[in-house]
């Protein structure tokens, strides 16, 4: 069964430990080969290491500089300091981004988690061809986003597409799904939760599977009602791959770019821009290196933030 | 279960689970939730598909319909086909978009591969260091490292061109493939090497020959995730990609959309070609799609 990568990832990171599988035999004192195999070791790693200065490690060192920077995104200019970040936090874009960004993350969120467990639950037990609907359930995950969006801009675009008609034929009114603000806002998160809940559907099937059945008997047993099982059973016992994944749904939802861009392009009048969005057009678009890099910066930092206080959560429930 | 299933990887163990009393098993007494109610579950979950899947369907109905300016009036036709294969850039975005991304499976497996074994076997501060900050990097923004990457590839003479995001993805699958190598690794016995070695094996040899021998599930999880992130990729291609003749799929269908009518029929037929190549990876494959696959797949994006 398969433990979710990442999560094993985040729990390595947690642990501070290489990788003490349960179940490994520990190893021997005293034996020669750590250090025979040390050189070996090294060079193993070293592609990777490489990698990551390079690809990772250079860029985020020169984007911290540029944010302290004037200039292009060709010239760095004049040192200016942290003004790029005093003039970010200033600007009413910057925190209409920051409100779009967190309703977009909350949605995406909890409403794909939402869908995503509901439809595990459903699918726990057996049902007829349950295998085909568990892959046909992954497609809106699986496929390009340029694909998906395209397909919902061909539904809900423009007035005469075929959700806006039948929303009129059913007395709704002329609704505008991404020309008004608040529509194309709620347009925005539901196709956010529409190719993220397989993800939440797969990382709760997991963990549903891991949960030992004899648990529910004694639920059953002790008169628990259905939703009774399900808060102080089911919940309980599957918090910890919860909390994972809501984390991974969040650096999902907050760096997500193209799902926005490709729908909406982050109108309109910037409604649906969120904070990724704006970096992105403050410097390939209004050519504001500095700032762009700021917001971008101010962004990783919350989100280290968010991360780091749902990783609390975890360690209390290991603790506990 | 869709996961990856290969050999005896960890599974999630809940807090609860771990305090629990040692169970005597009572497979007899087993709950079967599933007999009862079973139809209305089925009903429930086909409803949902049915409409969850309404995107999909357009996307393919609109691909065989005659286009904006087309004269046909059949139901069926492949003329949106014939017509951007012909008429448009979609055959060399397409080879783009394939070799992109076969360069990046390739890549990305040699790279993680050795780098997943070392997080698996060694043990020290070093290396539990190293998983840390895999971790930090994997929550960046991609937006942070793309504007200081073009400007230094602009320099290299790698903006605008095909090598230079294949070397963008690999260094955004690092990460997620590491971590789920080395999961997978962990779930081979060391016994196996330990004995490899009293034979007169090198550990660079058990490595290729006892342990990458025995990991077919997890390279292939890997590839399967480095697949997707590369294939999908929309925002290092838009920044990255110039001119038409490199352009990768996903930039090329947008360049499709017009100012004014959108003719929808070749833009569907296109879609269709893009979506098929992951639906297929992902029907054929699908019991070696982790977790851990899709999971970065997005965070690249």
């Amino acid at each position: 069964m398969s433990s979710a990568s990442p999560a094993t990832g985040i729990r390595r990171a947690l642990s501070g430990v290489g990788a003490a599988g349960p179940g490994r035999p520990p190893r021997q004192t005293g034996s020669k080969r750590p250090s025979r195999g040390a050189l070996t070791m090294l060079v193993l790693v070293a592609p990777s290491v490489i990698l990551l200065v390079l690809i990772n490690g250079y860029p985020l060192l020169y984007a911290a500089s540029q944010s302290l920077h004037k200039g292009s995104l060709i010239i760095t200019g004049d040192f200016v300091g942290v003004r790029n970040y005093t003039d970010v936090l200033t600007r009413p874009a910057f925190w209409n981004a920051a409100r779009f960004t967190l309703v977009f993350t909350l949605v995406g969120v909890f409403g794909s988690w939402l869908v995503g467990m509901g439809l595990a639950l459903l699918l726990r037990t057996r049902i007829p061809a349950g295998g085909i609907f568990k892959v046909l359930l992954m497609l809106p995950w699986v496929i390009p986003i340029v694909v998906s969006s395209t397909a919902w801009n061909w539904l809900v675009a423009t007035p005469d597409s075929p959700i806006p008609r039948l929303a009129r034929s059913l007395g709704f009114g002329e609704l505008l799904f991404l020309a008004d603000p608040t529509l194309a806002m709620i347009t925005v998160c539901v196709f956010k939760v529409w190719v993220s809940f397989p993800f939440m559907m797969l990382m709760t099937s997991a963990a549903l599977a891991s949960v030992d059945q004899n648990v529910y008997e004694a639920a059953d047993m002790d008169g628990a009602t259905r939703w009774q099982t399900f808060t102080r059973v089911t919940l309980p016992m599957i918090s910890r791959s919860t909390y994972i994944s809501w984390i991974l749904m969040t650096i999902f939802c907050v760096n997500d770019f193209p799902t926005i861009f490709l729908l909406t392009g982050g109108g309109p009048v910037d409604a649906t821009s969120s904070l990724v969005i704006l970096a992105y057009r403050t410097v390939f678009q209004d050519f504001q290196t500095g700032p762009g890099v700021a917001i971008a910066f101010i962004m990783t930092l919350a989100l280290v933030v968010i991360s780091t206080i749902l990783f609390r959560q975890i360690r209390k429930g290991e603790t506990a | 279960m869709t996961t990856l299933e290969g050999g005896g990887r960890r599974p999630v163990v809940t807090p609860a689970e771990d305090a629990g009393p040692a169970e005597r098993p009572r497979l007899a007494a087993r709950r079967q939730p599933g007999t009862r109610g079973q139809w209305g579950r089925f009903a429930a979950i086909l409803v949902f598909t049915v409409i969850a899947l309404i995107p999909i369907y357009v996307t393919l109905f609109l691909s065989v319909r005659p286009g904006t300016f087309s004269s046909s009036t059949s139901i069926f036709t492949l003329e949106n086909f014939t017509t951007v294969f012909a008429d448009t850039g979609v055959l060399t975005w397409l080879s783009n978009s394939l070799g992109v991304t076969l360069a990046t499976v390739l890549i990305s497996v040699v790279v993680a591969a050795p780098a997943g074994y070392v997080l698996s076997r060694a043990r020290s501060r070093a290396v539990s260091g190293y998983s840390l900050l895999l971790f930090i990097v994997q929550s960046l923004p991609i937006i942070t490292a793309i504007v200081p990457l073009f400007v230094l590839f602009a320099k290299l003479g790698l903006a605008d061109n095909l090598i230079g995001i294949v070397i963008v993805y690999v260094g955004s699958t690092m990460s997620v493939a590491t971590w789920m190598m080395a999961a997978y690794f962990d779930s081979i016995p060391r016994a196996l090497e330990e004995a490899a070695w009293m034979d007169g094996c090198s550990v660079f040899g058990s490595f290729l020959r006892i342990v990458l021998r025995n990991s077919l599930p997890g390279v292939l999880s890997t590839a399967i995730f480095a697949f997707l992130l590369a294939w999908n990729d929309y925002l290092v291609a838009l920044v990255f990609l110039k001119s038409s003749n490199v352009f990768t799929l996903p930039v090329g269908l947008q360049s499709f959309f017009q100012q004014n009518a959108t003719d929808w029929g070749p833009v569907m037929a296109v879609s269709v070609v893009m979506l098929l190549p992951p639906a297929i990876v992902f029907a054929v494959l699908n019991r070696y799609f982790s977790v851990g696959g899709i999971g970065g797949s997005l965070a690249g994006r």
